[in-house]
């Protein structure tokens, strides 16, 4: 076993050594970048050994710059070792490298440095390196292992021979910084953004075996500032080198360097595409249903640590599509366990919803609802073709990493048809959801510091912008705070961005300083400032996709709601559709905002213009639709008494109506300040 | 919206170099600069009106799919991808060439190679800027554009086309082989603004993209691309740095739709010249830098109405004249 610490010293001094007897030129062929991590680190050409030891001197005695002055030497003397040794790669060639590289058929690289004692282990590591859609660089006895082992190395083979010795590595490192100089705009000398790059885009790690020399370890170990992690199944302890086991090598090389690998088809008997998605099978068409209130039935999405997760597991308990009668109604119970290293608990609810969409991607099956409402349906056709209940769970394993390759590690699903085991877990499932809608709907604006923004809207209103924050979701009810924060995750330069509240301008407007800035700039300076809670001063603008409409009522002193299904007039003398066309286009209209219905309901709603107290008037259908939480919340608030105030289209629908009728029932907004 | 006609001072649109002299490493005669606006166009003369729109022509590898009136229009040419490439500049008058890899499109298309032979044999054939639009296949798209911009190398033409979900291999061979990119969304201004920045995150620099906001056929929802258009230069010209490129407007389908596929063959090429210049002339307007037509007859007429617009606001020789022969 070699101690890093005791042998860097060591290498570092032969390396010294080595700088000083240097003589003669230094130099690579077919290269506009000289010495590459020279020139890249210090800016400067490097020719001779004169100017290597200035540029070596200049790197501050970067071990990196010293192998390559010593290996480029070697080259200017001798020339490369010839077959099977690639040794310096050409410009022309890394050009295409790197074109790989960036265009993401290569995932990432890999180098392989040392004689490792076993070749079977070796070999299973170059192999598990090749399915994974790296590109392997070799330096070392290694090759000689390989290729005595029967494995195939080249370019061809996404196996890069470098050269025979452990020093070979260094190309490892001009790779780097030639893609860096070529792909990524850094300029000869900058090092902050040769590092930058090499930290946020270059996913190398390195596996090292037994055998290097000291100066060798020195070089590898320098790779370090590059953000390069070594690991090291045999042979080494101490330093910062990783110890990992054989097996374990390439998936905490990629893990620790974010290197994920996207699958492209999906491995199962029938076609998969959103082309599908909004199909319907019919009773005669299905071979068998599951749930849909003829047998019990759930899905559940769970974030588990990463080793209880075995990605692309899939498995079936309880009776296959082959024990299933033709049209059967069958148990099902659906659990996508998955794993990430920023995947969390808040997301589960967001990604399940997932499930509907990709199930029904599926030529021949099909899905609605949700939670424990799931209702399945899988078509004679795809079964006689050969679709069993297990390629569900495959085509979800596949599209769940496909969908969120920076989400998700891992993704194992289990189907369970056995009808005793889906009804026992059935209230473990139950008591799940119970906790996520508790977490959600406890959630407050004041415990976050980043609201987020939603500006998908603007391909029709082009100057629109929701602020979407815990307690005021999207007006079109369909994007929650916590959707917000993941769409933004999973697409950084997407339509939510995040919004930084910033100062607090007035509590009960809801106006923030960060909020209007963003607004000013996202609304292209169409809009100044927006009150979050309130509808009188400064409101948000509207697309056109609110769930419901709130306006004022002057001559009632209210606030009256009218949701998008109600066809019917309303006290104001509008329909809906009249409305919406009234307010729309992204414009802020005093009096009139739009809001989702998940707003009514939170104690955040119109707060300025004294928020659900000041209601008078839904329609009976929107009332009925919130009737349990409404109540529920009234309750909390000591008014239990407010919800048969609230009049709806059976009381009144002109406002002479409806001002008699909250007379009669003394409702508190006709003895609130005046709304104008 | 009154504050479009207002834009704020010093907003301009980048200005993206297409094409590169032997001096910088290419072998083209002439080289443009597309861009550089600071107002909307056509308003007058000055260094706000930035530089002038360029026409360009779009020829094929395969004519399977191409339009019958403009495979009649030019007969033998059609067999031949370089003599067309350069009967496009000396006969027909365009400022450049759009080479459409057509044969890609073709089930199970591997015969890579040819696309190399085929961009030098166009390189050969022209002098001016070219622009190069490869594969609409995801699976090929590596190889494809790997070939192209390979065998283009320092030419820096411009590349289509880059989309949302398949942007990498075109940005990967512009950043390896020094060319300029196709931004296309389908008309949508949020779209167009989240593949730019995606773009930009693959360290493409912005100065060699130019965006395409899907120019739909006249009569077949050719408005939404001009509202799209105009929307996407009144923001740049506001301050929206993301989007603040040169426009390319394309309205591919233009002889594709019934009223010229069915056109009197007697009037037929007349019925396509307008049907495509309208287009064309519209998203001039409306801010495009580069539209591209493919009847011959097309450039013409559009070249004339652009003298008429562009006088007063370029001198004619700058408008039509190179910039560094």
């Amino acid at each position: 076993m070699t101690s890093i610490d005791t042998v860097l010293a060591s290498g570092r001094e032969r390396l010294d050594e080595e700088m000083d007897a240097l003589e003669g030129s230094v130099g690579y062929e077919e290269t506009a970048y000289a010495l590459p991590v020279t020139y890249a680190v210090t800016g400067m050409a490097v020719h001779d050994a004169a100017s290597a030891r200035e540029a070596y001197a200049a790197s501050g005695s970067s071990v990196l710059v010293a192998g390559e002055c010593l290996a480029a030497a070697g080259y200017a003397a001798e020339g490369g070792e010839g077959e099977p040794y690639t040794g310096f790669v050409p410009d022309t060639v890394l050009r295409r490298l790197g074109y790989s590289l960036v265009d993401g058929s290569i995932a990432g690289i890999g180098l392989v440095a040392g004689s490792p004692d076993d070749a079977d282990a070796a070999a299973a590591i170059c192999r598990e390196m090749q399915e994974k859609y790296l590109l392997t660089f070799l330096a070392g006895g290694v090759i000689k292992t390989l290729t005595e082992a029967g494995v195939k190395v080249g370019l061809e083979y996404r196996l890069v021979p470098l050269g025979s010795t452990g020093m070979a590595a260094i190309h490892f490192a001009d790779i780097i910084a030639r893609v860096a100089m070529m792909f990524g705009g850094v300029q000869p000398g900058d090092t902050d953004r040769l590092l930058n790059y090499a930290a946020e885009r270059a996913k190398a790690f390195v596996i090292a075996f037994p055998g290097l020399e000291d100066e060798e370890v020195a070089v590898i170990d320098g790779f370090r500032v590059l953000s390069i992690p070594i690991l090291t199944p045999e042979g080494y302890e101490g330093g910062e080198w990783i110890r990992v086991p054989y097996l374990e090598a390439v998936r905490e090389g990629m893990e620790r360097r974010g290197i994920r690998v996207n699958v492209v088809a999906i491995p199962i008997p029938m076609a998969c595409s959103p082309a599908f998605e909004g199909k319907s099978i019919r009773k005669e068409e299905m071979y068998v249903e599951f749930g849909g209130a003829k047998a019990a039935a759930f899905e559940l999405l769970r974030v588990r640590p990463a080793d209880e997760v075995e990605d692309g597991r899939v498995e079936v308990i309880g009776p296959e599509v082959g024990d299933l009668e033709e049209g059967s109604a069958v148990p099902l119970a659906i659990l996508v366990d998955v794993a990430g290293a920023s995947m969390k608990k808040d997301y589960e609810p967001v990604l399940e919803r997932r499930i509907h969409t990709f199930l029904n991607y599926g030529e021949g099956s099909w899905h609605v609802a949700q939670r424990d409402l799931v209702w399945v349906r899988l078509t004679k056709d795809v079964v006689r073709r050969g679709v069993a209940i297990a390629d569900l769970g495959r085509l979800l394993a596949s599209k769940f990493r496909v969908e969120f390759p920076d989400l998700l590690d891992a993704v194992q699903v289990t189907l369970v048809t056995d009808r005793e085991r889906v009804e026992a877990m059935l209230e473990e499932a139950r008591a799940i959801y119970d906790e996520r809608d508790e977490r959600i709907a406890g959630m407050k604006d004041e415990d976050v510091g980043t609201y987020y923004s939603c500006t998908l809207c603007q391909t029709f209103a082009p100057n629109h912008v929701c602020i979407i924050t815990p307690e005021r979701p999207a007006l079109c009810g369909a994007i929650t705070w916590l959707d917000a924060k993941i769409a933004y995750e999973i697409a950084p330069a997407g339509a939510n961005q995040p919004v930084e509240k910033g100062e607090l301008i007035d509590p009960v407007l809801g106006q923030f300083e960060g909020v209007n800035r963003f607004v000013k700039k996202a609304s292209h300076s169409a809009v100044d400032r927006v009150s979050l809670y309130g509808m009188m001063e400064e409101p948000m603008t509207c697309c056109g996709c609110f769930e419901c409409i709130a306006t004022i009522l002057p001559e009632v002193n209210g606030i009256m709601i009218v949701n998008r299904d109600y066809l019917g007039d309303t006290p104001l003398g509008m329909t809906f559709s009249t409305l919406a066309g009234t307010i729309g286009g992204g414009a802020q209209t005093p009096g009139f905002v739009g809001i989702s219905k998940g707003y009514i309901l939170s104690d955040r709603f119109l707060q300025a213009e004294n928020g659900i107290e000041r209601v008078v008037w839904m329609p009976s259908l929107l009332r009925n639709e919130l009737k349990g939480r409404l109540e529920e919340k009234l309750e909390r608030m000591g008014i239990p008494e407010l919800f048969d105030k609230i009049a709806d289209e059976t009381v009144a629908v002109s406002v002479e109506d409806l001002a008699e009728f909250l007379a009669r029932v003394d409702h508190p907004a006709l003895a609130m300040r005046p709304l104008i | 919206m009154s504050e479009e006609h207002n834009p704020e001072p010093g907003n301009r649109i980048l200005e993206v170099r297409l094409g590169a002299t032997k001096a910088e490493g290419g072998t083209r005669e002439r080289v443009y600069t597309v861009g550089g606006a600071g107002t909307f166009p056509f308003l007058g003369a000055g260094p706000a009106a930035g530089h002038p729109p360029r026409i360009a022509l779009e020829i094929c590898d395969d004519t399977r799919t191409w339009s019958p009136i403009v495979l009649r229009e030019v007969g033998d040419l059609a067999e031949d991808t370089g003599a067309w490439a350069a009967a496009a500049e000396t006969t027909f008058g365009a400022d450049m060439v759009r080479l459409s890899f057509t044969s890609t499109r073709q089930r199970g298309f591997d015969d890579f190679a040819s696309l190399g032979t085929t961009v030098e044999e166009v390189i050969g054939a022209t002098k001016y800027p070219l622009i190069v639009e490869g594969s609409t296949e995801p699976a090929i798209d590596s190889e494809v554009y790997r070939r192209i911009g390979e065998a283009a190398e320092g030419e820096r033409v411009l590349l289509g086309t880059a989309e949302a979900d398949r942007y990498r291999s075109v940005a990967a061979s512009a950043l390896a082989y020094g060319h300029a990119v196709v931004a296309q969304t389908p008309i949508d201004i949020n779209l167009a603004k989240q593949l730019n920045i995606l773009l930009h995150e693959t360290a493409l620099p912005p100065e060699r993209i130019v965006i395409d906001p899907y120019t739909g056929t006249l009569g077949y929802g050719f408005e939404y691309s001009y509202s799209v258009m105009e929307r996407i230069r009144s923001v740049a010209l506001q301050g929206d740095a993301d989007l603040a490129r040169p426009m390319i407007s394309s309205a591919i389908d233009s002889l594709n739709v019934k009223e010229v596929r069915e056109a009197d063959p007697e009037t037929a090429d007349e019925v396509a010249i307008r049907w495509e210049f309208y287009a064309a002339f519209s998203a001039l307007i409306a801010g495009a830098e580069i539209v591209c037509v493919r009847h011959p007859g097309t450039v013409a007429l559009l070249r004339e109405a652009l003298r008429a617009l562009l006088e007063g606001s370029h001198p004619q020789e700058e408008a039509y004249g190179d910039e560094s022969a």
